[in-house]
């Protein structure tokens, strides 16, 4: 067993301190001297062009020191389909103008003083109603994004089903459900001639570098990014648009503009989880076997596309691998309509999918008389992974989310969560019956698969400093997933050194190198793959300098909390300081690209909730709630529980009550507030246990595997599981708010007479 | 043609973190936008600007309240005390050393209301049960959900104050 220093411990969290008593800064605290106020003007209509634009009135408004429409906008593009302000507005809150004041009231007066001229335009605001033949064209190109399906497959589902005893099919749907993190979108810009800094809420400092870059065609190296604290964003923050009005106004007014998007603005013009219909047919044995999975996807990119192509593919995961079952088929539609867009959010399109395929899963284990924990342990994939045949050519590396069979997992702990979480709720024991009689109790589980990690090229460079401090530097944004704590774990392990001895730099694109977003749950895998190849290299330079210095070879040294020592003579030693004295600053940069080619690299888990039912009121609440997961070793413990209750509270969220509503009629945006798309308080978290497989993965930094985005993939079919197990009624679609549910029993009540 | 806002001004003293401060406010500004835009404390959070997540929560005589919610010119010769009053990272009070030890917060941006209306409830009930805690809570919106760690750190800080 091997014992470490700091990896598996508990580390405090490094920036808590200061966001415990105020000091930690986030975009929005940040003023600079002369700073204006910038403000957003949003389109009333769903599907306009717009003709003109008079902003003569707001422009000679006192105070009002810059204005940007799309008719005097730079012309570069923030995204491939979205430039920095566009003639034509798709949906209600598209960005139209923009103004920069003295302060907020004058901002806001200013808005009203202009006068925008619209060509209303047919608009789409449903998803399935837009891949029709004759629905409203959203775009030029079509609704359907490509203009035809994604299709993977592996095997034939022809022939699959061609060999199963009982065929079942269900539709399932899920609502669009808004990011709406704490911290409102916000951006402040400020020119010091040709160069450009941005401070921006975001998740990704070089992304943002490069997108404003192309985006005002400044040359990258005259922009810097710093990401500051990020008030989360789960994945929601990774738009540039905003980042460029506020440069745009800025350079326009000479002086620094700061642009924070109200709570309103962050619900209807930041990203959401996309809203989704599936259908998953699936063929069985009647001992349980699968022989076929087919699963259909419908998902409403809205008006953009950001990461939707992503998420469309995300959601067919579950579908195409998570049960062993040679015969798969997944179709994915991403739809355009005139609704507000949607973008990667925690685990992207994996809940969805998971949700119909998880809740289908229950349904055949009834209609075939197998206890719905036996049907998973019968069926679910192995560490040998699919059948099939590879396909990825023998040297390169393998896709996280692959389609191919014939390809071993590096490490799968699925039926270890399996089992310890069955346990845990005492599976085979039934719920407790409640007192009154209109309470009813069941319990519910589901399983999951989520890409494992291996994520973008990732840099991490590291130092010896002059004054002997140790320190890692790299581009990452801690969004308050905990790397800003793990990456020096992972660097002192590496090193020999005590946690607290290494220092970190992060976030900011000018002084740390190149790392991808922190997305995907690939930050603890990808860049601490880099981190920890950069303390080996660093560790080995300096015992390199510091042999001839104690006049030995460098096997005979080793590394302490305070320097390097002789192994036999421990007398015979040297500071870090010392050092630095002597040979001067030492820094060493590692930039790997992770993955592996000879496995498959993915986490797993299952879910277990119990839930009581009202049915005279349809409420339903989660008295126990077992989350197990691999992701194997973990690094942290105590901020791994926070990560996984944090993600189930949060889907708890998305599963009973949290639903974008947008009027058909109009294309508005109906609940806009936390008050309405109601949000988890600390009164709904339920008693929660988490569990994590005894999985050490052989590829991933120290065994380490994802864990950013897997706690979210269970929770919907575990609790809507338990809530059929409860009062036997299947609710197809989310959320199951106590009206949905009401209605339902009424309804199937009335099926079954 | 829109019409625009009139606003008047007024002299109040602000009493915050135990400091007189003399300040001429518009009528229309909340407190929150005097602590921050004026007083440049930026611990209290705009994370809705109208009374729905707690990220601005401060104190004002003692009460735990929204300051987005409350208009500066009400708080004219009251007591307001917000989590710069407290202590810095160095010097870390209890409730915040047991926030630390028990994960309390992930990106942090509801923590500063989270510990203002932890303050408020310590102070007032030494010993909180559970439901209690999660009662003074509820006004407090963490999208992070990092409820469990929270509650376990109000916890905590019970139990170290109490010994
Ligand atoms: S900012 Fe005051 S309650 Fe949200
Ligand atoms: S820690 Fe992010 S909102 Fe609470």
């Amino acid at each position: 067993m091997t014992t470490f220093k700091t990896i598996g411990k508990s580390e405090p969290r490094r920036d808590l301190p200061e966001k415990l008593t105020g000091e930690a800064k986030y975009t929005a605290d940040v003023q600079l001297p002369g700073m204006l106020f910038g403000k957003i003007l949003r389109s009333p209509h769903p599907h306009a062009r717009i003709l003109s634009i008079n902003v003569d009135a707001a422009r000679n408004l006192p105070g009002v020191r810059a204005v940007v429409t799309p008719f005097d906008a730079p012309k570069g593009q923030v995204a491939p389909d979205m430039p920095i302000l566009d003639t034509e507005a798709r949906y209600v809150g598209d960005e139209v103008a923009a103004v920069a004041a003295d302060d907020e009231d004058l901002a806001e007066a200013a808005l009203s003083l202009i006068e925008v001229k619209y060509e209303q335009l047919p608009f789409v605001t449903d998803a399935v109603e837009a891949i029709k033949p004759d629905a409203p064209q959203t775009r030029p190109g079509g609704n359907l994004v490509g203009g035809k399906p994604l299709t993977l497959i592996r095997g034939s589902v022809e022939e699959g089903f061609a060999q199963a005893d009982r065929i079942f099919e269900e539709t399932y749907s899920t609502p669009a459900q808004a990011g709406a993190a704490l911290e409102p979108r916000a951006a402040v810009a400020s020119w010091d001639g040709d160069n450009l800094t941005v401070w921006k809420s975001t998740r990704g400092v070089h992304a943002d570098q490069l997108a404003l870059s192309l985006a005002l065609d400044v040359p990258r190296g005259n922009i810097r990014v710093m990401g500051q604290n990020m008030g989360a964003g789960y994945g929601t923050k990774d738009e540039t648009r905003l980042g460029a009005i506020t440069a745009v106004l800025a350079q326009r007014a000479g002086r620094p503009v700061k642009i924070e998007l109200t709570r309103q603005e962050e619900f209807v013009a930041g990203r959401h989880r996309h809203g989704t219909t599936t259908t998953v047919r699936m063929g069985v044995k009647n001992d349980g076997t699968v022989t076929a999975v087919h699963a259909t996807t419908i998902m409403d990119t809205g008006a953009y596309l950001s990461s939707g192509p992503g998420v469309i593919r995300r959601a067919g995961q579950g579908a195409l691998y998570l049960y062993r079952c040679a015969n798969v088929q997944y179709d994915g539609y991403l739809t355009y309509t005139n609704t507000p867009s949607g973008g990667s959010y925690r685990a992207l399109g994996a809940p969805q999918g998971h949700f119909a395929l998880e809740s289908l899963a229950d349904t055949i284990s009834e209609a075939l008389g197998i206890d719905p924990l036996e049907f998973r342990l019968k069926n679910h994939v192995g560490l040998e992974g699919q059948p099939g045949e590879r396909v990825t050519p023998a040297n390169e590396v393998l896709d996280t989310q692959p389609v191919e069979g014939g390809v071993p997992f590096s490490s799968n702990g699925l039926r270890e969560c399996l089992q310890r979480g069955s346990e845990a709720i005492d599976w085979g024991q039934p719920s407790e019956r409640p007192e009154s009689g209109n309470l009813r109790r069941g319990k519910g589980m589901g399983m999951f698969i989520y890409r494992g990690g291996a994520g973008g090229r990732s840099i991490a460079r590291m130092r010896l400093e002059s004054d002997g401090s140790l320190r890692l530097l790299t581009g990452l944004m801690d969004v308050g997933e905990g790397s800003l704590t793990v990456m020096p774990q992972i660097a002192a392990e590496e090193l020999g050194v005590g946690y607290g001895q290494v220092l970190v730099t992060f976030g900011d694109s000018e002084t740390t190198p190149e790392a991808p977003l922190t997305a995907g749950s690939t930050a603890t895998f990808s860049t601490g793959t880099a981190t920890k190849e950069a303390a080996r290299q660093l560790k080995a330079r300096i015992i390199e300098v510091v042999a001839p210095l104690l006049d030995t070879e460098p096997s005979n040294l080793q590394i302490t909390d305070d320097g390097v020592e002789h192994i036999q003579y421990p007398e015979r030693s040297v500071s870090f300081a010392q050092i630095a004295e002597s040979v001067g600053e030492i820094e060493v940069e590692a930039a790997i690209s992770p993955g592996s080619r000879d496995h498959v690299i993915n986490s797993f888990g299952a879910h277990f909730a119990e839930v009581e039912v009202d049915t005279d009121t349809g409420q339903v609440r989660v008295l126990r709630y077992i989350a197990a997961h691999d992701s194997g070793r973990i690094l942290n413990p105590k901020l791994a529980i926070n990560q996984v209750e944090g993600g189930v509270s949060q889907m708890l969220g998305f599963t009973l009550s949290e639903q974008m509503l947008t009027d058909p009629r109009n294309g508005v945006t109906l609940n806009a507030s936390f008050l309405e798309h109601k949000s988890p308080t600390v009164q709904d978290f339920p008693e929660m246990q988490v569990l994590f497989a005894d999985v050490v993965d052989p590829v991933g930094p120290f065994g380490a595997k994802a864990l950013g985005e897997p706690p979210s993939i269970g929770v919907a079919p575990a609790v809507a599981n338990a809530i059929y197990n409860a009062i036997g009624v299947r609710i197809r679609d989310l959320p199951l708010t106590p009206d949905r549910v009401l209605n339902e029993i009424e309804a199937q009540r009335g099926d079954s007479q | 043609m829109a019409q625009l806002p009139i606003s008047y001004s007024a002299s109040i003293t602000l009493n915050v973190n135990g400091t007189d401060h003399q300040i001429e406010v518009d009528h229309r500004w909340t407190l929150l936008r005097v602590l921050r835009d004026v007083l440049g404390l930026t611990g209290a959070k705009r994370g809705c600007d109208r009374g729905e997540c707690g990220a601005c929560t401060v104190l004002v005589d003692g009460d735990p309240v929204c300051s987005c919610s409350m208009l500066a010119l009400q708080v004219g010769g009251r007591q307001v005390r917000t989590v710069e009053g407290l202590g810095d990272a160095n010097s870390l009070n209890v409730l915040q050393e047991a926030f630390l030890a028990e994960d309390g917060g992930q990106c942090g941006f509801c923590t500063p209301g989270f510990i203002m209306s932890a303050t408020a409830l310590l102070e007032s009930n030494t010993d909180p049960t559970e439901d209690e805690i999660k009662a003074a809570l509820v006004g407090n919106i963490c999208r992070c959900n990092a409820y469990g760690r929270i509650i376990e750190s109000v916890k905590a800080a019970a139990k170290s104050e109490a010994s």
